[in-house]
C-alpha cells in the first residue's frame, strides 16, 4: 500500500545454518524481505536455495541462526507455526491433494483446525481471491485438481496462500512447467500480490525470470549468502553468474581443442532426439575412448536424454546410430546386447536390487543379455575375479547378502562394473557421484577414465561443473531439452558452462530473429557477450558464407580469433570495415525491456555489399531485444 | 528386548540372503551361516513343535501319523508352491482355492469322456490359463494383484457351481486312486510329487534366469527392468505356476477322496498364503524361498493335526494357527530385523 521511502522489513534471518547427515546445506545464509518487494533467491544447482526456502517457512528446522518475523525473534517449531503466522510457500512439486476439489485445496490448512468446514463461506472467499487476483475465469471451484494444469495448479497453491492471508510468500521455481504465456501471467499476479504489500521471495534459476520481476536479489553459494540485497536493476547477467559461481572471469580462453578425437571412430550419434515432454532437440557425438559430458540445470532433460538413448523412454523424433547403424531400441535388453550401459541417477531406486547379494548384483546385466534358461554366471567367473581386482574388493564379499552395507561410492563402483562386465561399446552414467563422498569421487573418475582409455565411449551427466568439466574432455550443454553447444572443456569453465545451461526463454525467437536479420540483409547475424576483449558468441546465423564470422554458437574466442576483430573491438553501432577490407561489422549493445544488459547483436556483411543505414537498423535490433524480458 | 548386540547385527543381515543358491559359505563361518539362514530357524521351529508335539501326544511320532501328516500337506503344499512364486513378486493370489475347485469340476466333467491323462491335462492347462489372465491383468496392464485376484476367486467359484449344479460329481475313475497310493520308495505317489515339486521349484528359483529375475523383480522392479531383464513376462509367470499347480492339487485331492466338490479348496489359499509366510517370505517381494515355504506347510499341518490327537475342539484350531502365524513372523521380525524397509 503504503510505496516509497524504506519499505518495511517483514523477514530476516542470519547466519543460518543446517546439515543432512554429513552435507552441509546450509553454512551462513541470510535473507532480508520487505512488504512490497519481490526478492529473488539465487544459486547455482545444490547452493542451498530450497532448503533456505523452507527454512523460511518451517518445513526445516535450521541447526543454527537468527530469524526475526515481523521486528521479533522467531522461532518456527513446525509448519503450522509458519502457516499461522502468515507465511506460505508456493512449490514447484505442488502440495495439493489431487482428489480434492479447488475450493477444499484452497482451504486445506483451514480442514486441518477443529470443527466442521463451511463449504459455502470458503467458495465465496475463494471466488473473492480469485477475482481479486483476475484470474477468477481460469479455475473451475468445484472440479478435482487432479484435471487441472500446471499452471492452474499453481494457481490454487497461490490462492491457497492467500486464502491463509499470507504476508510471505516463497515461490520456489515456480516456472519450471509453465509455458511463456502462462509465466507472463504468474508474473503479473505476484505483481499484484507485491503491490497489495506483501513480501514475496522467488526462488529461481532462469536469470531472465529474475531480471523481469525481481526487485533485490540474494545469491547463495555453497550454502553461504554471498550477495546480499543488491537491487536487481543495479546488475548484469555477467555479474549475477560471476557471484552464483563465485570466480573472477577466468584466462582460459587461448586453449584450443585437442582434435585427435575426431580421428578416432564415432561410436554413437544422436541426432535431433527427441522425447516429449522434456528432450526437444538433442544431438551430439561420442568417439571411441572419449569422455563426453552433458551439462545443463537440473530439469533440462539431461536424465531423459540418457534414458531415451537407452530405450527406457519413448522417442517421438530423430536418430540414434551405434557404429553406423541405426539404432532404436524398444526396451533395455536391446541397447544391453547392442553395448551400452546405463548407470541410472538414483542408486537405490534405479540400480540396487538389495535382496540379492552383491555376486548377483554385479551379475544382474548379464542376466538381462543373457539368452537362455539357465544363469551361465559360470562363463563371467573370470571377468568377475578381473573386476573384484579392480574395485579393490576381497572375493567374500561378494557374497555379502547386501549392497546396502558399502558405502555409496562402493555401490556405485559395483554398479558401473555390472557394466562393464559386457564390455559395453558406450556407458551412459547420470550423476555418477551423487551421494559418494569426496575420497571416493576421485577414485570413480579414474575408474571413468581407465574405462575411457579401454575404448569405451563415457557420456555423462553431472550437475557439479567443476566435475564435468575436470573429467570431460568435451561438453554438450543442454537447455531446455535441446542441446545449444558442444565445447572442449579446455576452452569451458563454470561460469560459461553455467550461462549457457541458463534456460533462455527468448532463445527461440531470438534466433528466428538472427536467421530473418543474416537472410534479408545477406550477411551473418549474432548475438553474444563482450568482455575483456572477449567474445561470447551465444548464437550465430550466416545466410552468406562470405560474411561468416569465424566463430561458431558458443564459442568463447579473442577478437583476434575471429574475422571481425576491429568491429569487436569497436562496438559502436555503425558498420566498421576491417583493415584487410574484408568484413563490414555493425555491432549493436541491447538490453532487455527492463533496460537490463543482454549483451550485444551484430549484423555481419561482406564487403561487396551496400550497408544499410546504420541508425535505422540498430534501432530495429535494439527494439527486437527490448521487446523481451 | 535386544535379542543380539549391535556388533553381531551387521553381520548378520550380511549372510542374510534368502534362497540363494550361490551363497555357500567358507567353513570357517560355516556354523554362523547356518544359523543365520532363515530355513535353517524355520527347521529348528519345527523341530521344536514336532518334539512338543510328541510330548503332549504318544501317537504323534508314529509311523501311520507321520504318513499322515505328509499325505495332508500335499494340497496346501503344492499351492504353496505357485503362492511363494506370487508372493516373491510382491504380488498375491487370492484365486488358488477356487481355481483348484474349478479345475477339479472340469476334471470331473471331462474325465469320462477324454480319460485320466488328458483329462488331467485339460485341467492343469485350464489352470494355467485362469493365472495367465490374472498375469497379464497384474503385470501387463498394472492392475493391484489383490483386486485381480480376488475377482478371480469369486469368478471361479462361481464357475464351480454352474458347471456342477450345485453338487459333487463322483464318477472319478478309480486308477486315479491307484495312482495317487502308488508306493513309489515306500512313499505314497502323491507325497513323490510333492517333494518332486519342491526340488523343481527349488532348482527353478535358484539356478535359472527366470528364477531370479522373480527375485529381482520383487526386489526391485525397477533396477531389473533397467538392467534388461523382462520384468513384465516372468511378473505373469508366477500366476500361470500358481494356476496350474492348483489344478495338480485338486487332481491329487479328487484321487484321494475319489469326487470333486464345487467346494473343494474353499479358503485353500489363505493356508497357502500362511504357509508361505511362516516359510519367510516378505509379502512386498524379493525375499523367501522354497524350502521355508516347505518347512511353513509342514508346520502349519503339524500343528492342526496335534491338535486333533490332543482333542482340541476344531473351533479352537483356527485360533491356534492364526496365532501362529502371527508369531512365527513376529519373531522373524525380531530376529532379522534390517534398516531397509
Amino acid at each position: 500500500m503504503q510505496a516509497t521511502a524504506a519499505k518495511e522489513t517483514l523477514f530476516t534471518a542470519s547466519g543460518v545454518e543446517k546439515s543432512f547427515g554429513r552435507t552441509r546445506a546450509l553454512a551462513d545464509a541470510s535473507i532480508t524481505l520487505r512488504r512490497g518487494e519481490i526478492h529473488a533467491l539465487l544459486g547455482a544447482n545444490g547452493a542451498g536455495k530450497s532448503t533456505l526456502s523452507r527454512v523460511i517457512c518451517g518445513q526445516i528446522r535450521p541447526d543454527a541462526g537468527d530469524i526475526a518475523y515481523r521486528g521479533k525473534p522467531f522461532s518456527i517449531r513446525r509448519a503450522r507455526d509458519a502457516i499461522d503466522a502468515g507465511i506460505s510457500l508456493v512449490m514447484q512439486e505442488t502440495s495439493l491433494a489431487p482428489d480434492l476439489s479447488v475450493v477444499e485445496n484452497i482451504f486445506l490448512p483451514e480442514l486441518g483446525r477443529p470443527g466442521l468446514p463451511r463449504f459455502g463461506e470458503m467458495r465465496r472467499k475463494a471466488e473473492d481471491i480469485l477475482s481479486r487476483l483476475g484470474q477468477r475465469a481460469q479455475l473451475p471451484l468445484d472440479g478435482d485438481v487432479r484435471a487441472l494444469s500446471a499452471a492452474q495448479r499453481q494457481l490454487v497453491e497461490i490462492a491457497k496462500a492467500l486464502a491463509q492471508d499470507a504476508d510471505l510468500i516463497i515461490f520456489d521455481e515456480p516456472t519450471a512447467s509453465l509455458s511463456p504465456g502462462e509465466v507472463e501471467r504468474l508474473f503479473d499476479i505476484m505483481v499484484k500480490l507485491r503491490d497489495e504489500g506483501r513480501a514475496l521471495a522467488f526462488v529461481s534459476h532462469r536469470l531472465e525470470e529474475v531480471f523481469a520481476v525481481t526487485d533485490k536479489v540474494t545469491v547463495l553459494r555453497e550454502g553461504r549468502t554471498v550477495a546480499a540485497d543488491v537491487a536487481t536493476a543495479k546488475l548484469t547477467q555477467t555479474e549475477l553468474i560471476r557471484h552464483m559461481v563465485g570466480r573472477e572471469l577466468s584466462q582460459i580462453y587461448t586453449e584450443r581443442a585437442p582434435s585427435e578425437h575426431a580421428e578416432r571412430p564415432v561410436v554413437l550419434e544422436v541426432e535431433k532426439l527427441k522425447s516429449a515432454p522434456l528432450v526437444r532437440d538433442v544431438s551430439l557425438s561420442l568417439h571411441r575412448g572419449e569422455i563426453v559430458g552433458l551439462g545443463g540445470l537440473v530439469g533440462a532433460g539431461r536424465s531423459e536424454t540418457l534414458e531415451a538413448i537407452f530405450g527406457l523412454r519413448r522417442r517421438d523424433g530423430g536418430s540414434v546410430r551405434l557404429n553406423g547403424k541405426p539404432f532404436a531400441p524398444r526396451k533395455p535388453a536391446q541397447s544391453i546386447r547392442a553395448g551400452i550401459g546405463f548407470v541410472p541417477e538414483d542408486r537405490r531406486r534405479q540400480s540396487i536390487v538389495p535382496d540379492l547379494s552383491v555376486r548377483e548384483n554385479l551379475l544382474l546385466a548379464h542376466l538381462g543379455a543373457h539368452r537362455g534358461f539357465g544363469l551361465a554366471y559360470r562363463r563371467r567367473d573370470e571377468k568377475v575375479s578381473e573386476l573384484l581386482a579392480m574395485l579393490g574388493l576381497p572375493a567374500d564379499r561378494l557374497l555379502d547378502a547386501s549392497m546396502l552395507n558399502f558405502s555409496g561410492g562402493m555401490q556405485q563402483k559395483i554398479i558401473i562394473a555390472r557394466w562393464l562386465m559386457l564390455d559395453p561399446k558406450v556407458i551412459l552414467l547420470d550423476e555418477p557421484t551423487k551421494g559418494v563422498d569426496i575420497g571416493t569421487r576421485s577414485s570413480i573418475y579414474a575408474m571413468l577414465r581407465a574405462i575411457a582409455d579401454r575404448g569405451v565411449a563415457v557420456l555423462i551427466v553431472s550437475s557439479d561443473f567443476d566435475e564435468l568439466l575436470g573429467i570431460c574432455e568435451r561438453v554438450v550443454v543442454i537447455s531446455d531439452g535441446m542441446s545449444i553447444a558442444d565445447m572442449p572443456s579446455a576452452v569451458l569453465d563454470e561460469e560459461k558452462l553455467t550461462l549457457l545451461a541458463a534456460p533462455r526463454t527468448s532463445m527461440e525467437r531470438n534466433v528466428r530473429f538472427l536467421r530473418d536479420l543474416a537472410a534479408t540483409y545477406r550477411g551473418a547475424a549474432f548475438w553474444g557477450l563482450i568482455e575483456d576483449e572477449k567474445l561470447f558468441c551465444l548464437k550465430v546465423a550466416v545466410a552468406d558464407q562470405r560474411a561468416a564470422p569465424g566463430f561458431g554458437d558458443g564459442a568463447a574466442v579473442d577478437f583476434g580469433e575471429t574475422l571481425i576483430p576491429a568491429a569487436l573491438a569497436a562496438a559502436k553501432s555503425q558498420f566498421v570495415a576491417e583493415a584487410d577490407g574484408g568484413l563490414n561489422t555493425l555491432i549493436v549493445d541491447v538490453a532487455g525491456s527492463r533496460g537490463h544488459a543482454m549483451g550485444a547483436a551484430g549484423l555481419v556483411l561482406p564487403h561487396d555489399t551496400e550497408p544499410p543505414d546504420a541508425g535505422q537498423l540498430a534501432a530495429v535490433i535494439k527494439a527486437h531485444y527490448a521487446a523481451q524480458d | 528386548m535386544p535379542l543380539m548386540t549391535d556388533k553381531e547385527r551387521p553381520a548378520m543381515a550380511a549372510n542374510e540372503t534368502i534362497g540363494t543358491a550361490y551363497a555357500s559359505p567358507p567353513p570357517r563361518q560355516a556354523l554362523r551361516w547356518l544359523t543365520a539362514r532363515l530355513e535353517v530357524r524355520m527347521l529348528l521351529l519345527a523341530v521344536l513343535i514336532a518334539v512338543t508335539l510328541s510330548l503332549a501326544s504318544p501317537y504323534f511320532l508314529t509311523t501311520i501319523n507321520v504318513l499322515n501328516l505328509l499325505d495332508q500337506s500335499v494340497v496346501v503344499g503344492i499351492v504353496a508352491i505357485g503362492m511363494t512364486f506370487v508372493i516373491l513378486t510382491g504380488g498375491i493370489d487370492l484365486s488358488v482355492g477356487a481355481v483348484a475347485g474349478l479345475t477339479g469340476i472340469i476334471f470331473g466333467l471331462v474325465v469320462p469322456d477324454l480319460g485320466l491323462p488328458v483329462g488331467a491335462l485339460v485341467a492343469i492347462v485350464a489352470g494355467g490359463l485362469i493365472g495367465l489372465v490374472s498375469g497379464v491383468l497384474i503385470s501387463y496392464f498394472g492392475l493391484a494383484a489383490f483386486v485381480v485376484t480376488l475377482g478371480m476367486m469369486s469368478i471361479g467359484r462361481s464357475l464351480c457351481y454352474i458347471f456342477s449344479g450345485g453338487i459333487s460329481i463322483s464318477n472319478i475313475p478309480e486308477s486315479l486312486s491307484d495312482f495317487v497310493y502308488t508306493k513309489v520308495a515306500f512313499i505314497p505317489m502323491n507325497v513323490f510329487v510333492l517333494l518332486v515339486l519342491y526340488l523343481l521349484a527349488y532348482l527353478y528359483l535358484g539356478y535359472t534366469k527366470g528364477g531370479r529375475t522373480i527375485y529381482a523383480i520383487g526386489s526391485n522392479a525397477e533396477a531389473a527392468r533397467t538392467a534388461g531383464l523382462n520384468v513384465v513376462g516372468y511378473a505373469i509367470l508366477p500366476y500361470v505356476v500358481s494356476g496350474a499347480l492348483s489344478a495338480v492339487s485338486a487332481l491329487l485331492l479328487a484321487g484321494k477322496i475319489l469326487s470333486v466338490d464345487p467346494l473343494a479348496g474353499n479358503l485353500l489359499e489363505l493356508d497357502a498364503i500362511a504357509a508361505v509366510v511362516i516359510g519367510g517370505a516378505s509379502l512386498f517381494g524379493g525375499r523367501g524361498s522354497i524350502i521355508g515355504t516347505l518347512i511353513g506347510v509342514f508346520i502349519m499341518v503339524m500343528i492342526r493335526n496335534g491338535l486333533n490327537l490332543m482333542g482340541v475342539s476344531p473351533f479352537w484350531q483356527g485360533s491356534a494357527i492364526g496365532a501362529i502365524i502371527i508369531a512365527a513372523v513376529l519373531v522373524e521380525r525380531l530376529v532379522s530385523r534390517r534398516g531397509a524397509r
